[in-house]
């Protein structure tokens, strides 16, 4: 679903990704962990095309096409979600307004009818409920004045609206209490948890590796993915820290 | 006639650019209006329609407003005093209570002018909304008189094609009255808006504010006082420029406290959007303060669109063009969401959108 072959980035005209390989197949759940400043939320926002994040060498497929090609509401039409490590607040668009005008943007883009307020917000009501998320705020400006786990659920109810084919979660799992965080585990797992989906976690902790579990964990350390592996490496690197791994600084 | 006009020496003119005028001035309307259907909102209540400041009889139903001479008492103003005498006038005796009125002024070409008088008597309630639309310059001049405890909503929307629109207010609010005036400037013609607000009650309310919308090479200038000469007023002064292509959007606002005027509360929000950097938006909030216990909050900010919020747009799918018009629409929606009546709301949110279609997407 998605091939990032040998990705290097930029921003600020400071190199962050230095070659990154990684494949991502439906039906996969993967892990990313790895130090602060490491280049997580860069390989997030580079895949998702962020302006100021510059591709210096490398490709990324997306289904087989140009992932890098795409602007970044193509990305999303083609079925690309950015879960995002701090959800930027919009004042005087309300929640519903921002999430119809998006799901229609989508289905527009894709050939599809847009959805009736009606229909729209039917579907809006079930997933705020799913994800534990007041009806109230479906209605109040997206992300202004909400708690910071208000807003992961928040990004949650997105995806679970726009039923997305990879999700990528810069680290959701921040913030939360440990309802929340389960509330949020329950989300990926409903709304991608299937075969013909993907999701590509970022996280620091193995609490959310505990309701969601990854089918690989790779470790990210300065632009590099230093090592990969199965759901055990998050137990271990839990228990060890990520000094003493190849390629992290001590 | 010659037309004696303020020159841009002149501080309170110096964002305006009247240089279109003479030649408006000598030029004649063509006579033939566009259609106006689309004007009309869908609210109950008299209609008037003013063709090159002409009134139609046949397309109108005035209800309570007399069509003839007014006093605009603009006499101190350098465009207001062109409009002349001639005019409607609405008066309402006390208690009285009119349904919106609603008034359409369509030009063709040429200079029209036309004054208006508002005199609502203790406890009356009158809104009066009023749509501009066409070519030419239209100059308008309102005279508002609110005695004790009368309420008046106005809110006016100016979308011509061409031309320039002005309008100059003043009024006098008495003990416990409320005005409020919003205005839209949503077209493609230069606008100069004027008013003069007194608070001459105790306990008196005003407020003025609106959102003006340029683009190619429009300016518009919205100069507003508003005049506290008694106590324990309150007054709001909200606008919202926007600026796009080569346009420059002006917003002047002042409050006046007159020494007597204690607990005085006014506020004054200027908010300025830059769409390119090829615009200019220029906002100066002013404040004049004689008495000693008041409470005048004010804000001038100049901004442009946040990138991280069309970038979060963008990755749930919104193309740039709609996700900056959201944004956009955003921007102006505290400027119109203080218009009462839904239906006139609605209609103004439509206009703005409107203008955001045709600038943005
Ligand atoms: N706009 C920017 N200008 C300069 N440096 C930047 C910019 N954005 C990111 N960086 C740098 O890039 C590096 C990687 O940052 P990134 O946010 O991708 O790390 P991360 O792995 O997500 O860290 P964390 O675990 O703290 O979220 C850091 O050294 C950071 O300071
Ligand atoms: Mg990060």
């Amino acid at each position: 679903m998605l091939n990032i072959q040998n990705l290097h980035a930029e921003t600020a005209g400071k190199a962050i990704l230095k070659g990154i390989t990684l494949a991502i197949n439906p039906g996969e759940i993967h892990a990313i962990m790895g130090p602060n400043g490491a280049g997580k939320s860069t390989l997030a926002y580079t895949l998702g095309g962020r302006p100021g994040y510059a591709v210096t060498e490398g490709l990324a497929t997306f289904d087989g096409a140009d992932l890098l090609a795409m602007e970044p509401h193509e990305r999303a039409a083609a079925g690309l979600f950015l879960g995002f490590q701090y959800p930027v607040e919009i004042p005087g668009v309300s929640n519903l307004q921002f999430l119809r005008e998006a799901l229609n943007a989508q289905r527009k883009q894709r050939g599809e009818e847009p959805l009736s307020g009606a229909e729209f917000i039917k579907i809006a009501r079930a997933e705020a409920t799913s994800l534990g998320l007041d009806h109230e705020m479906l209605k109040r400006p997206v992300n202004v004045g909400f708690s910071g786990g208000e807003k992961k659920r928040n990004e949650m109810v997105q995806m679970g609206i726009i039923a997305p084919k990879l999700a990528i979660l810069d680290e959701t799992d921040s913030g939360l209490d440990i309802d929340a965080l389960k509330a949020v585990g329950h989300g990926i797992n409903t709304i991608m948890r299937k075969p013909d989906k993907a999701v590509l976690l970022i996280t620091h902790y193995q609490r959310l590796l505990d309701y969601v579990k990854p089918d690989f964990v790779h470790v990210l350390a300065d632009g590099r993915i230093v090592r990969s592996g199965g759901p055990e490496l998050a137990h271990e690197l839990e228990r060890e820290g990520y000094v003493g791994i190849d390629g992290v600084a001590a | 006639m010659t037309l004696a006009l303020p020159s841009a020496r002149d501080e309170a003119w110096r964002w305006s650019d009247l240089g279109a005028l003479p030649a408006l001035a000598d030029a004649q309307p063509s006579g033939q209006p566009r259609a106006i259907d689309d004007l009309w909102i869908d609210t109950p209540g008299p209609r008037l329609l003013f063709v090159d400041g002409a009134y139609d009889t046949t397309r109108s139903n005035p209800g309570p407003v007399r069509i003839g001479s007014a006093n605009p008492d603009a006499s101190k103003h350098a465009l207001g005093r062109l409009a002349g005498t001639t005019g409607w006038s609405l008066t309402l005796g006390r208690d009285a209570a009119s349904e919106t009125i609603q008034i359409v002024h369509v030009a063709t070409g040429g200079a029209n002018h036309l004054a208006a008088e508002i005199v609502l008597d203790e406890d009356a309630t009158a809104s009066i909304v009023e749509s501009f639309a066409g070519e030419g310059w239209t100059n308008r001049a309102a005279s508002i008189r609110l005695a004790r405890s009368a309420r008046l909503m106005v809110a006016r929307r100016f979308v011509q094609d061409a031309g320039f629109q002005s309008h100059a207010d003043t009024a006098e609010i008495g003990q416990g009255a409320s005005l409020a005036t919003t205005s839209l400037v949503a077209g493609a013609a230069d606008s100069r808006l004027d008013g003069h607000l007194s608070i001459s009650g105790i306990e008196a309310y005003a407020e003025a504010g609106g959102a003006l919308l340029g683009r190619a090479r429009q300016r518009h200038d919205a100069q507003f006082v508003v005049r506290h000469a008694a106590a324990n007023g309150q007054s709001r002064q909200i606008w919202r420029a926007v600026a796009d292509e080569q346009a420059i959007a002006s917003a002047a606002a002042r409050v006046e406290v007159a020494r007597h005027a204690q607990k005085t509360d006014g506020e004054q929000s200027l908010r300025g959007l830059l769409l390119t950097r090829t615009a200019a938006i220029n906002l100066k909030p002013e404040l004049e303060i004689f008495a000693d216990d008041v409470k005048c909050g004010h804000g001038a900010t100049v901004g442009e669109l946040d990138r991280q919020a069309l970038f979060y747009l963008a990755s749930r799918g919104i193309a740039p063009l709609p996700a900056r018009a959201m944004l956009t629409r955003a921007f102006v929606a505290d400027a119109v969401a203080r218009i009462g009546s839904e239906a006139v709301r609605e209609a103004f949110a439509d206009t703005a959108d409107d203008w955001l279609r045709g600038t943005i997407a």
